[in-house]
């Protein structure tokens, strides 16, 4: 572990750092991670107010909805990734949805929360993550999928490069589409269960656009950019 | 006058068509009287004629022991036997200062054969020239006089005339003179009478081949074929040599048939020109032929004096119907069709009629002339007007083709336009018809399952409920909501793939309440896949599975349920997927369901309710509820229906 995450967690308690403008919803995200007991969790309910808590801290995790007030959580979530890379990533969507989390995937997070999920189980995302498990909902791997084979970009939705996947994170994908847990497809692929969820984390990182060059690749490929 | 102008305007309509139809009558006779006209005209331009010094026309003619003075041009007066020689003695000057040039006998007409002497040696005999034997040809013969024959002053000159049927014996005025004063007009003569009809009668045989062509091609137009017989009958007419001077060849038979050409090609024609006007030809009318073919006959079998009797008997006659009839027709056609291919055959036609009665006139000595015999050049007028009539046919043909080609490009473009226009103005109804099915689907899907959580939501905060029973139904809502929205995602009729995420959202739901959910999938694949599988169908089956778990849940107190996917039959007909839910629950009976609310345990309103989902799709639902729990088993049919069912 780097000096900074050290310090920024006191006592082994994961430092978070929450954003949402919704106030309830702020509320009962922040109660469920406190509860726990592991997280140290500061709250922000603007774009500015973020940037400022970021400044201030580099949290272990940074937790965003898309939509705030002054701006789109988006633009957060890159300027994140490129300032503190090792800060994970979520971002906090109403219904899990390919739309918020494909497009928060591929600007930098790695994760996903739903709003309304239990309070354990908020807090086991959050632990998974950190673990470097990332969750990932069927509907979002057989979107995925099905990007590989080349159906038709859904408009709205950012475009998706799945060339860097292996055969075999295509494979475990169709088996998190059609509804099989970890073990079962560790067992059907020849894997140990462990792996699987990291593989997972592997995915999102390949459906980044982070750097400065896969940017313009992306955008040549798109044909924004003429050479 | 009390005229209406409605009784008026038809008469004068009719009075404007028939002065319409005069008019052209008249145009075309005067248009055919010109004709004559200029044939006349033509007929009396003179012929290439030596200076008249060197004229003979007193001749004295010994014929069969007898001596009378004659006067050049001669006709023979009586018919003699075919043996009998007509010795014409005729003499002349030769200066002795014209003893060093070249001297000719010219004889520009004769009929049918002549033999030249000077001082009783013979220098000619026509009967040699196979050109010079056709009467109809008008061929001239000059012939250079030796020079040890010549004595200065008076030489004898002695014509011997052969008359050889059908056409009386002639013989034109002679001149004797100087070669070079005597051959230009001969050159003359010979390019008329002899260079053209060879031409003519190539072009003939071009006619003939292409004819035959044609109508190889095309068999089911006659017209061509006939034509192409005719044609063929003059070209062999034209070359064959003639009897004169094959007198005991194999010729002479064929010669003899060749007599018939005339009435057969002319009843050709005639036929022809029935057939190119597009007009029915009587049965009858192959009657035409029959003289053609009775001179034939009888020039192959009887002899040469009944041969000449009966050709002149029929020959003449025949040529003559057909004519007339050929320009009655064609008149008919340029005038009622304003056919201009039809005037030009009736031009045409005139001048054979023509040419044909002045020939007739001066055969049968009415008109006193030459015997310039012009009807058979004549019908290389006729030849002419077929060539033009036929080319002119061709183009026309051809440029209707092109405009037909060009109208079918035109008209296919137009279809398209309006075939496109029409499939754009369907395809924009068809969408329409989807988005509105797709509007009244989800419509009805948010009602059956948002809409009425929502309202619960509602009813529950008024009444004061605890947080807990809101926030869970709260949550019921947004559950749906997420099944509605993934339900509606494309899946290419994998229902494992619409299963996924609902293990995931049902794992969730049950976590809460503490209980496992067993997932088993049987076999490798899961399910068949349904190309014709909807999103009503998959909202359908994914509801019914959600009412299964919530009665689990909620009434059965079980401590697990099982969710078992597989496919069930051998044959690849008979495969089926398979969707089973259990739990160990205390179970229900099944009378419960019957009257929905009666006791107190209320779990039948959603038994109902699954199966009539079940029908919608086509599946068969088993409930197997006891003491040791409740199987939920869903059958899926081997295709789901295409149309949804309305109401429900």
């Amino acid at each position: 572990m780097k000096p900074e995450q050290a310090e920024a967690g006191t006592g082994g308690a994961i430092a978070v750092l929450l954003v949402e403008d919704d106030a309830p919803t702020c509320g009962r995200l922040r109660d469920a991670l406190v509860g726990a007991g592991d997280f140290e969790v500061a709250t922000a309910a603007t774009l500015a107010e973020a940037r400022a808590a970021l400044k201030a801290r580099r949290p272990r995790v940074l937790l965003t909805d898309l939509q705030l007030p002054d701006g789109h959580g988006s633009t957060l979530i890159r300027e994140t990734r490129q300032s503190s890379p090792d800060t994970e990533i979520m971002v906090i969507s109403i219904l899990g949805d390919e739309e918020s989390v494909i497009s928060a995937i591929t600007v930098g997070a790695t994760g996903y929360l739903l709003k309304d999920a239990f309070p354990t189980d908020i807090a086991a995302t959050v632990r998974e993550l950190v673990a470097g498990h990332s969750p990932i909902s069927a509907s979002i791997a057989r979107f995925i999928v099905r990007r590989t084979q080349g159906v038709a970009e859904r408009p709205g939705i950012a475009p998706l490069n799945t060339a860097k996947l292996t055969p075999r994170e295509i494979d475990i994908l169709w088996g998190i589409a059609k509804g099989f847990s970890y073990a079962e497809i560790a067992g059907h692929l020849g894997l140990s269960r462990q792996t699987v969820p990291g593989h997972i984390k592997s995915i999102y990182r390949k459906l980044e656009v982070s750097t400065r060059g896969e940017a313009v690749f992306e955008a040549l490929q798109q044909g924004l950019i003429r050479l | 006058m009390t005229d209406t102008p409605a009784t008026k305007e038809p008469r004068t309509a009719d009075i404007a068509s028939w002065t319409a139809r005069w008019g052209y009558w008249a145009g075309y006779i005067t248009l055919q009287a010109l004709t004559v006209l200029a044939c006349i005209s033509v007929l009396r331009l003179p012929l290439p004629d030596p200076a008249a010094a060197y004229l003979l026309t007193d001749a004295v003619l010994e014929t069969g022991g007898t001596r009378q003075p004659v006067r050049l041009p001669y006709l023979l007066t009586s018919d003699p036997a075919p043996d009998t020689p007509q010795d014409f003695a005729l003499s002349f000057d030769r200066p002795a200062s014209e003893r060093h040039t070249a001297w000719s006998v010219l004889v520009p007409r004769f009929i049918r054969g002549i033999e030249i002497a000077v001082d009783g040696t013979v220098i000619l005999d026509s009967r040699r020239n196979p050109a010079a034997s056709r009467p109809d040809r008008n061929i001239p013969e000059i012939a250079v006089i030796p020079a040890t024959l010549l004595r200065d002053g008076p030489n004898a000159l002695t014509i011997r005339l052969y008359a050889v049927g059908p056409l009386t014996g002639f013989l034109d005025q002679v001149y004797v003179g100087p070669d070079r004063a005597l051959r230009p007009a001969y050159d003359g003569r010979m390019l008329l009478f002899g260079t053209l009809p060879v031409v003519f009668s190539a072009w003939q045989a071009i006619l003939t081949v292409l004819l035959g062509v044609m109508w190889l091609k095309r068999r089911h137009e006659p017209a061509y074929g006939v034509l192409a017989i005719a044609m063929a009958l003059g070209v062999v007419q034209a070359f064959v040599p003639p009897a004169l001077v094959v007198q005991q060849s194999g010729f002479a038979r064929l010669n003899a048939v060749l007599i018939s050409s005339a009435p057969l090609e002319a009843a050709c024609v005639l036929v022809f020109v029935i057939a190119f006007l597009g007009l029915k030809f009587p049965r009858w009318g192959w009657a035409i032929f029959a003289p053609g073919f009775l001179v034939a006959i009888i020039g192959l079998f009887g002899g040469a004096a009944m041969v000449r009797s009966t050709f002149l008997l029929l020959g003449p006659p025949t040529v003559f119907a057909s004519l007339l009839t050929i320009c009655a027709i064609v008149g008919w056609a340029a005038v009622t069709r304003r056919d201009g291919v039809a005037a030009l055959f009736g031009c045409a036609t005139t001048v054979l009629i023509t040419f044909g009665i002045n020939d007739m006139l001066s055969a049968l000595d009415i008109v006193v002339d030459r015997r310039i015999q012009v009807a058979r050049m004549s019908y290389s007028v006729m030849l002419v007007a077929i060539g033009i009539g036929l080319t002119w046919r061709f183009a026309k043909a051809l440029n209707e083709v092109d405009s037909f080609a060009g109208r079918m490009v035109s008209l296919v473009r137009e279809t398209e336009d309006k075939l496109r226009a029409s499939l754009a103005l369907e395809e924009e109804r068809a969408r329409a018809a989807a988005l509105a099915t797709e509007r009244n689907r989800l419509m009805r899907d948010l009602h059956d399952g948002l809409g009425g959580q929502l309202v619960s939501i509602v009813a529950l905060s008024e009444r004061g409920a605890e947080g807990g029973r809101i926030g869970e139904a709260a949550r019921a809502a947004l559950k749906d909501l997420r099944l509605v929205i993934d339900a509606m995602d494309d899946i290419d009729g994998d229902l494992m793939l619409a299963l996924g995420a609902w293990r995931e959202r049902t794992a969730t739901q049950l976590r809460s309440h503490g209980l496992p959910l067993e997932w088993h999938v049987r076999t490798p694949q899961g399910m068949p896949v349904h190309p014709e599988l909807r999103p009503w169908h998959v909202i359908q089956v994914l509801r019914l599975l959600d009412e299964a778990v919530t009665n689990a849940v909620k009434h059965s107190g079980a401590g697990k349920i099982a969710v078992t996917i597989e496919t069930i039959g051998d044959t690849a007909e008979g495969r089926r997927g398979r969707i089973t839910v259990e739990d160990n629950g205390r179970g229900f009976a099944m009378s419960d369901f019957v009257q929905p609310g009666a006791g107190a345990p209320k779990p039948g309103r959603g038994v109902p309710n699954m199966h009539k989902r079940a029908a919608r799709c086509g599946a068969t639902l088993v409930i197997d509820s006891g003491p040791g729990g409740t199987t939920v088993r869903l059958d899926l049919p081997r295709e789901f229906p295409g149309v949804e069912p309305s109401g429900g």
